[in-house]
């Protein structure tokens, strides 16, 4: 049974009998109080009636002025052990005569007013009885009486031991009661806090709390809750149900897209390939007729000739940058370990010996090898190095760096290392950044810089295929940096487990 | 008993609350005036008093019943004078009372009470003679009455008037005294304790 549960219990346990000691507590208090009110009352006019006897007896001693007698009189109160004292005073309020207990100080008596035939003076534990003497019709005397209450402190003392067992006895029955009423209003209610805890606890809607036989309010909230958690399970079950709907429309479609882009990969890879035969016809029978037109002597025909075979040199790497583009979205992905510096030096050889001319310097850091396909990485640093190798083109001396970023930012989250292509060339303008990635946007002339507009399109199609992604930082005239990453799968040196756990992080 | 210690505690307890009462009572108790006395009274007067009061103490036989209860004085006309002063407008038991002084002799039958003064020593006994068996309450000062055959006698005791009782003559005449009255008599004769049973 859990804690909450068991603080119900005795809560209710607690409840009891704090209600029972309570109620018997005032009842008795209450009780008790009357009685030894009444019993004090009765004292008081049983110590009246004794002062009317004594009062009686002393008509003749007063009359004759007998205080010896008065004395015997007043001596037949020690009979009563409550009575510490009495005393008679003449009509005229003189002691005539005393009778104190032994070390006692006689009383200095209240004075009974004229006309007045009784009174009593009592404090919590004393009370002084006067009562007036009447003889024919006269007042010849008064008799006091004081004496001691302490009978009703015994009577209370006792009244509290009675109360005290009473007490006791009903905190034992009531604990008792209080055990029956746990089982009766308790359980159920620390059954249904079970099962609503095992519900939380395992979502397992298909739970029910047991109802009593009883219909009381418990029962009414167990079914209520019952009813609840049927409600949960029905709409749970409505979910799941239109969760798999929804996924087996979005399998659905995604294969119906996955077909027509198939499709229409299939179709622009043909075109291109089909487009790339005439192409080379037309650039092939330029040639010749360069040949014949030189040996013709017709020196007009030539320059005309090449425009023909620029122009189908410009075709032939659109035609690439489309099979490339193609390609990078339809072959698959087949991950091996790949030094992309190598490659990198590799295609910055190439671009130095396509134009001795320029002054490029290139910086090319060695990075770690990364997994992933290598004729595709390829196709990126390519497209990448070509890009900034052409956008420096307009200055006399440029430098293009490769390498990995060393600081940690929020974009390397994908978990590969960081590579970047620097270079100080034209730039782009930021506000435009997001268009770089999409095929055939350009940002700056095809008269400054030749271009196809679907170089970077390409690169982010691979990065994406590899899991990874690439963004881009510059200003116009301050050169651009290109970052991307190949993904969380693309660094070997982690194992499966490191890997997830830098991710939680 | 086993309540032996236990009443003992209990009254060592209460003399110590008791001067706490005493104390409380002291506090609240108004100053008492003493009253001021007159001239203290004579032994006469002091007589005459008891004699209208022995009128409440005693009850004459039935049939003898009549309106006024008469006590009469042989001897002192002073005595009989302060004797009308006190029983002026009093009354006991519904009767009234009338003071009548006994000069003839053979007055003295009518009487209820006869107080024979010392002045009318010489005719004691022939008044005594006369109301004997008759419910006449005879009372006097002088020494010796009861040993003469009266009922009540007035003695000086510690310079304050007592008074003794013969019970015979009171038997013979047929009135019956009160046990009050008798509780405070000096000495009371022909008791069914015995002769001279004092109280």
């Amino acid at each position: 049974m859990s804690r909450q549960n068991a603080s119900l219990s005795a809560r209710l346990t607690r409840m009891n009998l704090l209600v029972s000691g309570v109620v018997l507590l005032i009842a008795a208090v209450a009780f008790f109080s009357f009685d030894l009110l009444s019993f004090r009352n009765t004292l008081i006019r049983n110590l009246d009636a004794e002062a009317q006897i004594v009062g009686d007896n002393s008509v003749s001693a007063l009359i004759f002025n007998d205080q010896q007698s008065a004395a015997n009189t007043l001596k037949s109160l020690q009979r009563s052990p409550a009575i510490l004292g009495a005393a008679l005073t003449t009509s005229e309020g003189t002691v005539f005569a005393r009778y104190g207990r032994p070390n006692l100080d006689q009383p200095e008596l209240h004075l009974l007013d004229v006309g007045e035939t009784e009174r009593v003076w009592s404090s919590g534990t004393h009370v002084l009885v006067a009562h007036r003497i009447v003889f024919q019709g006269k007042a010849v005397g008064v008799v006091y009486i004081a004496a001691q209450l302490t009978e009703i402190g015994r009577r209370a003392r006792e009244y509290v031991v009675i109360a005290f067992l009473i007490l006791l006895f009903c905190m034992a029955a009531a604990l008792v009661i209080s055990n029956i009423s746990r089982r009766l209003i308790a359980q159920p209610i620390i059954s249904l806090a079970d099962t609503a805890l095992l519900v939380s606890r395992d979502r397992d809607y298909s739970l029910r709390a047991k109802i009593d036989a009883d219909a009381s309010e418990i029962a009414v909230l167990v079914e209520a809750f019952n009813t609840m958690l049927a409600q949960i399970e029905q709409r749970d079950a409505a979910l799941n149900e239109a969760r798999t709907d929804l996924e087996v429309r979005v399998k659905e479609r995604t294969a119906e897209l996955q077909v027509a882009n198939r499709e229409l990969e299939a179709f622009s890879y043909t075109v291109a390939h089909d487009l790339r035969g005439p192409l080379d016809a037309i650039s092939g029978i330029a040639f010749l007729l360069a040949q014949r037109a030189g040996n013709a002597g017709d020196r007009n025909i030539g320059p005309m000739v090449d425009q023909i075979r620029i122009s189908t040199a410009n075709m032939g790497s659109l035609i690439d940058d489309l099979l490339n583009f193609a390609r990078a979205t339809t072959v698959a992905v087949k991950s091996m370990p790949v030094d992309l510096s190598a490659i990198a030096l590799e295609i910055s050889a190439e671009l130095t010996r396509s134009d001795p001319g320029r002054l490029v310097d290139f910086v090319i850091d060695k990075t770690p090898e990364v997994l992933a396909d290598a004729g595709l990485v390829r196709i990126v640093l390519d497209n990448l190095l070509r890009n900034s190798w052409k956008y420096t083109s307009h200055h006399p001396r440029a430098c293009i760096e490769f390498g990995v970023k060393q600081t940690f930012d929020a974009k390397q989250t994908a978990g590969g290392p960081v590579f970047f292509v620097r270079d100080d060339g034209a730039g782009f303008d930021p506000t435009h950044a997001d268009r770089l990635f999409q095929p055939f946007q350009r940002l700056h002339g095809k008269s400054d810089f030749p271009g196809t507009g679907i170089g970077l399109a390409t690169v982010q199609r691979i990065l994406s295929r590899h899991g990874g992604s690439i963004w881009a930082e510059g200003a116009v005239e301050k050169g651009a940096t290109f970052y991307f990453d190949l993904g969380a799968e693309a660094n070997p040196g982690r194992s499966a487990e490191n890997r997830t756990g830098w991710q939680e992080l | 008993m086993i309540h032996g210690p236990r009443m003992a505690r209990k009254q060592a307890v209460s003399s110590q609350v008791l001067l706490l009462l005493w104390a409380l009572l002291l506090a609240v108790t108004p100053a008492r005036e003493v009253l001021a006395q007159p001239a203290a009274p004579t032994q006469y007067d002091v007589q005459a008093v008891y004699l209208f009061d022995f009128a409440k103490f005693v009850r004459w036989p039935a049939g003898s019943g009549h309106e006024t209860i008469s006590i009469c004085v042989a001897g002192q006309q002073v005595f009989a004078d302060t004797l009308t002063r006190i029983v002026a407008g009093e009354r006991v038991d519904s009767h009234t009372l009338s003071v009548r002084l006994v000069q003839q002799p053979q007055d003295e039958a009518a009487c209820d009470i006869l107080f024979i003064g010392s002045a009318a020593e010489g005719r004691l006994d022939s008044m005594l003679a006369a109301t004997n068996g008759k419910s006449v309450l005879t009372v006097s000062d002088v020494p010796g009455f009861l040993d003469r055959g009266g009922m009540i006698q007035f003695l000086i005791v510690g310079n304050r008037v007592r008074f003794s009782v013969d019970l015979r003559p009171v038997a013979r005449s047929g009135i019956s005294l009160s046990s009050e009255l008798l509780k405070v008599a000096v000495a009371v004769k022909g008791s069914a304790a015995g002769e001279g049973g004092v109280q």
